[in-house]
């Protein structure tokens, strides 16, 4: 597949997927809460409402850095995505240590968040700024854990290399504590449910408080788009990638990034948050040695 | 043209609302609005089309109510339900009626620019005039602390917990953060976002809401508190289950918000979230805010507010302390930040 089929391949499957995204998300959510009356349509109506509203601005705001947190939150769901072999050896970003750029990108969603969170000026956002801060690094250490356990029996930081190592076993099967502690990155990258701890409820919006109009609009597909990149790598990583018998290899890593993104936003419904110096001492006590045990276990199984 | 078709769209969505309580609401006034399918309840006023006043908002909070009405974009309009205030250019719709159309009617109108949206009530001028207190005429030390033309701003002091100097930030909360209950103001020191100390500005009005779906919000569950806002009773078996499994119980840190009579936060979410028992019977004499909240980082301090009824509230905040300002802050103004915070 040619650089150029594939960018436009990635560009649609984006495309597709934050519309499918907010669609789930809207459907799950009225589900749940018992409200009828939801359209494929719905998510679609509610942007056109966000960008006929003035985007407004504080006193003194960091506007330079406003702007970039948000489109840049955004571009980092696209890298995501862009990391992800579509077939045997064709990726956008097909490098050797596309696993190391994957890190770096959810390290720069921390720093992203924080400034989305500093730059519009206001206590609220702010303390949701440094809240995700404290909660985002550990959890960037976790998944840093389960991304090399889940490279060892590649023996390659290339997702590719990643994928084709799962041809025999997924390493879902593999290594069963990979993919749910993977999954809670997802939900802290995503700012979703028990690991929102930066747009949360009890700030009322925390580092988007302060977001009307375009920017609102904005930073909602920029996180959108973040789980559909998250989805994506979680769905190679973990769920053999674009491997899979009849249908096409791209089918299937579609459907399986489908799959992963429906369970992340189930979980961030579904489940409670709690407050952030008893989910730090959860993280540090008991996910962390877990993940390092996933290694430990990865380790020992991928020895010659 | 162009922006005809965008409106055009625009007005099939749900009306995002704002909702700021006064005195006088109906206690089932967020599962009234809940189960209108034309309307969404937006946490900030950023995200609203309209400010929807409900019940009457007493004068000496009215220069909250100009505040957050100033910080919705345009296009922007105010409707009053069952309220007794009255603001230029806003709707006034009657108790009785269908407060969804109405609504509906008027955010169509806003996009199709047939209702001119509302200009700023308060004047685009800083709430203070400078004052020439201190080096930089803020009122603080150096280049911290004080309230230059009445935007606190931070000023180190020793943290409580470990006695390292920090930031600590003194501004006015309330009255209609979605996270308070209706009517509360306080003024919060904070540094970081553990609370220093506690000053009540204003009690939360009398209301007879069951506050559990907003424990349930404020713990990230915003779909299962909707749906216990619209279950006709709550002790809906299905909801239960759904809520136990969510986690939410064993999330609150035990022993939390502890009040003299030793129930704590964890036994009032499981009376509040549970119509088997729904009175609660709490002996909160003797106990204040300050009590409760100095210590707690800021998402504790919520569930603990939010996890009283309404008389307990408005005695705990009777019991609080008044606060003594010291002098540098006298008579400065700590309300007015830019941002959305009443």
């Amino acid at each position: 597949m040619s650089f150029a089929v594939a960018f436009f391949v990635v560009l649609a499957f984006m495309i597709c997927g934050v519309f499918i995204a907010a669609v789930l998300d809207a459907f799950f959510y009225r589900w749940l809460a018992g409200r009828s009356g939801a359209t494929l349509l719905t998510p679609l109506y509610a942007a056109a409402a966000e960008l006929s509203r003035q985007r407004l601005t504080t006193e003194a705001p960091d506007r330079m850095n406003w702007f970039l947190s948000i489109s840049g939150f955004l571009a980092l769901g696209a890298i995501g995505l862009a990391v992800v072999p579509l077939g045997p050896q064709s990726a956008v970003i097909g490098i050797e240590t596309s696993v190391v750029l994957w890190g770096a990108c959810e390290s720069l969603v921390v720093v992203l968040v924080f400034l989305h969170g500093w730059s519009p000026n206001s206590p609220l956002a702010l303390i949701g700024a440094y809240r995700y801060v404290a909660i985002g690094l550990p959890v960037m250490l976790l998944s840093m854990f389960v991304l090399i356990a889940a490279a060892l029996p590649a023996e390659s930081l290339d997702l590719r290399a990643i994928v084709i190592s799962q041809e025999g076993l997924w390493n879902v099967i593999r290594q069963p504590l990979g993919l749910p502690l993977f999954l809670l990155l997802g939900l802290s990258l995503t700012l979703r449910g028990p690991l929102d701890y930066g747009d949360s409820a009890d700030l009322a919006g925390g580092t988007s408080i302060e977001d009307s109009g375009a920017n609102r609009a904005g930073w909602q597909v920029a996180r959108l788009a973040m789980l559909v990149g998250f989805s994506a790598v979680a769905a190679s990583a973990f769920l053999g990638g674009y491997l899979g018998p009849v249908l096409p290899g791209i089918v299937w890593l579609a459907l399986k990034t489908l799959t992963v993104m429906a369970v992340i936003i189930a979980m961030g419904h579904l489940l409670a948050r709690m407050p952030v110096a008893r989910m730090l001492g959860l993280i540090w006590k008991v996910l962390l040695p877990i993940a390092f045990l996933d290694l430990l276990l990865a380790g020992l199984v991928a020895l010659p | 043209m162009g922006m005809n078709w965008l409106a055009k769209i625009a007005g099939l969505a749900e009306v995002p609302v704002f909702v700021a309580i006064g005195e006088g609401a109906p206690s089932d006034t967020a599962s009234s609005l809940c189960k209108n399918p034309a309307l969404r309840s937006v946490e900030t006023p950023r995200a609203a089309a309209i400010l929807l006043v409900v019940g009457t908002i007493p004068d000496a909070l009215l220069p909250q109510l100009h505040r957050l009405h100033d910080q919705l974009p345009h296009p922007r309009a105010t409707v009053l339900w069952h309220s007794g205030n009255r603001l230029s250019e806003a709707t006034t719709v009657g108790g009785r009626e269908d407060i969804g159309a109405s609504l509906k009617d008027t955010h169509k109108g806003l996009l199709a620019g047939s209702l001119a949206t509302e200009p700023d009530i308060l004047p685009d001028v800083p709430p203070n005039e400078w004052r020439g207190i201190g080096p930089h005429g803020q009122g603080g030390k150096g280049m911290m602390g004080g309230t230059p033309y009445g935007r606190p701003m931070a000023m180190t002091a020793a943290d409580l917990r470990d006695g390292l100097e920090l930031d600590a930030y003194t501004a006015d909360f309330g009255p209609f953060l979605p996270m308070f209950p209706s009517g509360l103001a306080l003024t919060l020191t904070l540094q970081g976002d553990v609370i220093q100390s506690v000053a009540v500005v204003h009690p939360p009005f009398e209301n007879h809401e069951n506050r559990g779906w907003v424990l349930l919000n404020l713990m990230g569950l915003p779909a299962l508190a909707e749906r216990m806002l619209r279950a006709s009773n709550f002790s809906n078996p299905t909801l239960h289950r759904i809520i136990r499994l969510s986690g939410a119980r064993a999330a609150i840190p035990k022993g939390l918000g502890r009040t003299h009579d030793g129930s704590d936060v964890r036994t009032r979410f499981d009376l509040l979230t549970d119509t088997s028992n729904p009175a609660l019977n709490l002996h909160v004499h003797q106990t204040g805010l300050d009590d409760l909240l100095i210590g707690l980082e800021w998402h504790e301090a919520m569930l603990v507010l939010n996890s009283f009824d309404n008389a307990s509230l408005r005695a705990i905040c009777a019991n609080t302390s008044a606060s003594e300002p010291s002098s540098m802050e006298d008579s400065m103004d700590h309300g007015a930040h830019a941002g959305h915070m009443s």
